[in-house]
């Protein structure tokens, strides 16, 4: 064929429809690259997909770009080297390139990716086994039901143009998120990005990608498992290490899939077990258990001991006569922690082995006999039905075992004495310490009968145990800590309420308008995990703030525990005290780390349903109507996790700001703004293409701030959006300024900012805000009809604001 | 005189780069010399005797930004300081278009006081490897990533070494 001419031959591309004959074949080349003309036909076919469905790697790049001309990536790098490739190590510092060619900021930029897609990808491979597993049981068939929703899954639906129904659906909306993470991470490659911006483009796209993964894991669960359906009535679960009552067998389950443990529930009921045995659980499987078979509610199968900090307290307490684990989040020594105080391990999942024989092929019986008489400290199971027998089986008969021999955990009397006197006072543990706890003085302080500095540690530590690692003496701080604050313990009895799922179409429906208008303050979503600055009361005091000021707080994950630790004066927690309904002054808990999807997702539909924007395959539009019109703020006041990054990553390209305690800035990147660079805060207006001026907010996608003091006013102020009208921009002033006087002592100083009219100045300050108006920042002032006559930047009400210029009605 | 170089050791470490320990007396003179010094102060500066220390460093002339809530401690207190978050502080500082907390534009020596060790490190980290500002540090722990720094003292130790330095400025 090689004497054929470029005339002769036919691309499949250009054959759009219609009948076409070859007549001479053997003059004829068919070129055919690919089918892509009968996949898009397909989905024509299928449904309308949308102008951007299953973006490849660089398919949202110019919405990214966008962000990070204002928004712009601020590296503060964790080491100055790089030791990736057989080149280096390479030193980087200053920014110089290594002998790859890449530099400070290109590598920092692939670390933040790469911890991105980690945390995606554990969502996703937590999905995928779920799914298998489900499908397994159910079918490919079996309907997905989140509740009272049309839009069943916002998220897959707006990235892949897919609208799931059937556990079968979800099949390729995986196939989809799979793909894209073995690009992303092929980009990790040595010799693969050379710009940082662009390796920050492909972060944003990990972290879409995990909204769609996370939310494809919970929309499963929720469907098969019973779990509430966007409930605002979802029950209260008992939460805390005092609530465990270790007269009872104690079975503990850590981590994050729930798949093997619903198993373990079944079988105590059906064997009348459930008031037998404690069933308890860390992390986000303990959120799961509680809401396993609740739909209509009831009382949780389940009590929940807390989040990742608490892990090597509750294993070193003693209490546990088993643990399973499944996967995410549980510590690398469980195996050792658990076997010097014989409590078997039984581990589900093929992420985390422990080095353990696999005996899923192996009778209950015999497994029972191995680890009872401790011949082996534990198994791999992957038959749940067996996991489902054995783990309470064993529980009972550890129980009895354990007594027997006296297994002993926390030191007695004597033995804290003995530990805390032959502290030498070298400090090494506090330099270990990642949070600089001054453990040297409590034990000194301990030595002379006063435990209190310890018992104020206690809440403080994260029970990491690097302090004992370090201690030349050998002394087990957490024992130390955990024995002295054992009064404290007892007390931590709260309440959580259970995941609902998702906000449902009939709440954004009543909801949307005082969210876009400002009238309903913000939202607040605090999330992530457990790695706090100053404790886990900080979240308490954040969300009793913003829910007495009407703003709407929904939890998830460790989070949604740790909230639910603390009470008030009227011995009520914050899940008792406020609803949990889609409204201003709500407390809503969305559930588990792959519930995290329901918040972009509410964003999303806000979008949908109020504004009637088609959400199908249309990620960047929807992404600029959230980022210009929906008040809401993430917190990850803890956040320790890859997982973490990725959920904070894909809020930020759908225009979420998001506030990370101060450990966030050891993820390397933030993405902040600079509020006096007026170049940078316009936007168009979509009515008639023209430049139009926006208030500086939010001033940061990705931040992190030193105390909840200081993030009081933050979170007020980065609720502000241009659509905001009148009454809500005087209402999120108000927080904004209440705030920074209550917390920070001080008038914020960059206030008149967002002030539009004197209809935005707070009603009860409006006269005393006018004449700081006229006498600091000079702007002209009627007094006799108190109204500003020159002086705000033009921010007009009613324009529509647009980041994008295909948007707009003339361009 | 205290000396505040002798315990330079760390628990882990950031690379080839590390601050340089100093003494008391030499940072202070440091600070005197400075055109456009910036005192950075943290949250922690509440706790302990560290605030009436950071309020007479201010009273010489030198403003501050008060990271955190640290600005509750400044109120009435007739010092220069204002509130910023110090992520953005680390980011704007080293921008030639940034006016400066004042208006009167770029800083030539920033000094850090009450910090959570592991943050300040990460803002310094940042400082340290994308401009070319001189960091200084004055806190209770070694800050590898400042140009130069106080060794790692107990609070005792540290307020003696600030009063020292007040004395030299
Ligand atoms: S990847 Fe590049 S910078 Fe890193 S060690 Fe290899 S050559 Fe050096
Ligand atoms: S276990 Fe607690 S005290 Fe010990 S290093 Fe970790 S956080 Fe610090
Ligand atoms: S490392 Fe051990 S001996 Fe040294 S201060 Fe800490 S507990 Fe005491």
């Amino acid at each position: 064929m090689s004497g054929m001419t470029k005339e002769d031959r036919i691309y499949m591309s250009d054959l759009n429809t219609g009948v076409f004959s070859i007549d001479e074949l053997e003059n004829v080349q068919i070129t055919i690259g690919s089918i892509v003309g009968a996949i898009e036909q397909q989905m024509e076919e299928e449904k309308d997909v949308g102008p951007n469905s299953k973006p490849g790697i660089a398919g949202l790049r110019n919405w990214d770009f966008k962000l990070f001309d204002r928004y712009e990536p601020v590296y503060t790098p964790m080491c100055d080297q790089c030791c990736y490739c057989t080149f280096g190590p390479c030193d980087l510092s200053n920014n110089k390139k290594g002998a790859c060619g890449i530099n400070m900021e290109g590598h920092n930029a692939r670390e933040f990716m790469l911890r991105v897609i980690t945390g995606a990808a554990a969502h996703a491979g937590h999905g995928r086994h779920l799914l298998h597993h489900l499908i397994g049981i159910y079918g490919k068939d079996h309907a997905l039901n989140v509740g009272p929703s049309n839009i069943i899954a916002p998220n897959t639906q707006t990235v892949t143009g897919i609208i799931p129904e059937t556990l079968g659906d979800m099949e390729g909306v995986l196939d989809y998120v799979e793909e894209q993470l073995t690009q992303l991470l092929a980009t990790v490659h040595a010799g693969q990005e050379g710009a940082a911006i662009d390796y920050e483009s492909k972060a944003m796209h990990g972290g879409m990608i995990d909204h769609v993964g996370m939310e494809v894991s919970d929309i499963i669960q929720i469907s098969c498992l019973d779990f509430p359906k966007a409930d605002p009535e979802a029950p209260l679960a008992d939460i805390g290490m005092g609530c465990i009552d270790s007269t009872k067998p104690v079975l503990l389950v850590i981590g994050h899939n729930v798949a093997a443990i619903t198993n373990i529930i079944d079988y105590m009921e059906e064997h009348d077990l459930a008031d037998k045995i404690e069933l308890a659980g860390l992390c986000c499987t303990a959120i799961d258990m509680t809401r396993y078979k609740m739909e209509g509610g009831g009382t949780p199968k389940a009590k929940i001991v807390g989040s990742l900090a608490k892990e090597l307290k509750m294993i070193r307490s003693g209490a546990p006569d088993v643990i399973v684990v499944d996967e995410q989040c549980i510590r690398g020594d469980v195996l050792e922690e658990a076997q010097k105080l014989m409590m078997p391990v039984i581990a589900t999942n093929d992420k985390l082995m422990y080095g353990l024989p696999d005996r899923s092929d192996d009778s209950v019986d015999t497994i029972l006999e191995d680890l009872t008489s401790g011949r082996e400290p534990g198994a791999v199971i992957f038959d749940f039905d067996k996991v489902g027998e054995l783990a309470p089986r064993l529980a009972q008969e550890m129980s009895v075992i354990r007594k027997e021999k006296g297994i002993k955990a926390l030191p007695t009397e004597e033995e804290f004495k003995e530990l805390t006197s032959r502290c030498v006072h070298c400090l090494a543990c506090e330099l270990a310490c990642p949070m600089n706890l001054p453990i040297s003085d409590a034990m000194t302080a301990a030595e002379g009968g006063n435990i209190e500095p310890f018992e104020i540690l206690h809440d403080k530590c994260i029970a990491c145990g690097r302090c004992e690692q370090a201690c030349p003496k050998d002394i087990e701080v957490v024992n130390v800590i955990e024995k002295a604050a054992q009064k404290i313990i007892r007390e931590e009895k709260g309440k959580m309420r259970a995941g609902r799922g998702q906000i449902s179409d009939p709440e954004i429906r009543e909801e949307g308008v005082n969210l876009v208008m400002g009238t309903t303050p913000g939202i607040v979503a605090m999330v992530g995990c457990s790695n706090y600055p100053d404790g886990t009361k900080d979240l308490y005091r954040i969300a009793d703030e913003m829910l007495r000021r009407n703003f709407i707080v929904v939890m998830s994950g460790c989070s949604a525990m740790d909230l639910g630790m603390y009470k008030d004066e009227y011995g009520e927690t914050l899940y008792e005290k406020y609803p949990a309904k889609f409204l201003k002054g709500n407390l809503i808990n969305v559930g588990s780390c792959v519930s995290n999807s329901h918040i972009t997702a509410t964003t999303i539909k806000v979008a949908a349903i109020f504004a009637q924007r088609d959400i199908t395959g249309n990620y960047d539009e929807i992404a600029d109507y959230v980022l210009n019109r929906v008040g809401a703020v993430g917190v990850a006041w803890g956040a320790y996790s890859q997982k973490a990054s990725s959920i904070g990553t894909g809020c930020n390209r759908l225009g979420i700001p998001v506030i990370l305690g101060p450990h966030g800035s050891k993820y390397r990147r933030a993405l902040i703004a600079k509020p006096y660079d007026t170049d940078k805060w316009n936007a168009y207006d979509a009515r008639n293409g023209q430049t139009i001026d926006l208030p500086p907010a939010p001033e940061f996608l990705l931040i992190t701030a030193e105390t909840v003091e200081e993030m009081m006013p933050m979170l007020a102020k980065n609720c502000i959006r241009p659509s905001d009208n009148n009454m809500g921009r005087m209402i999120k002033l108000t927080h904004y300024i209440e705030l920074s006087q209550k917390y920070l002592g001080v008038m914020p100083d960059d206030w008149h900012v967002f002030v539009r009219g004197e209809t935005d100045l707070p009603l009860a300050k409006r006269v005393e805000l006018l004449k700081i108006l006229e006498a600091e920042h000079g702007w002209e002032i009627d007094w006799k009809r108190k109204k500003i006559i020159s002086g705000p930047s033009k921010q007009d009400i009613s324009a529509q604001p647009t980041n994008i210029k295909r948007l707009c009605k003339e361009a | 005189m205290v000396d505040v170089t002798k315990n330079l050791k760390v628990y882990t470490t950031y690379g080839p780069k590390s601050a340089k320990a100093i003494q008391p007396n030499v940072a202070a003179k440091m600070m005197s010399k400075a055109k456009r010094p910036l005192l950075v102060v943290g949250a922690p500066v509440l706790d302990n005797g560290l605030l009436e220390r950071a309020i007479k460093i201010a009273k010489t002339g030198i403003p501050v930004a008060a990271t955190g809530h640290s600005m509750t401690g400044f109120v009435g207190k007739d010092v220069d300081a204002s509130y910023i978050n110090i992520h953005s502080l680390g980011t704007f500082i080293g921008d030639p278009n940034w006016k400066g907390l004042d208006g009167d534009g770029q800083y030539d020596l920033i000094i850090v006081l009450a910090h959570k060790k592991y943050y300040i490190n990460q803002v310094l980290s940042g400082i340290k490897n994308f401009t070319s500002l001189r960091t200084l540090s004055i806190d209770r722990h070694y800050l590898q990533n400042a140009s130069m720094s106080f060794g790692n003292l107990t609070p005792e130790v540290h307020l003696e070494a600030l009063d020292e330095l007040i004395e030299n400025l």
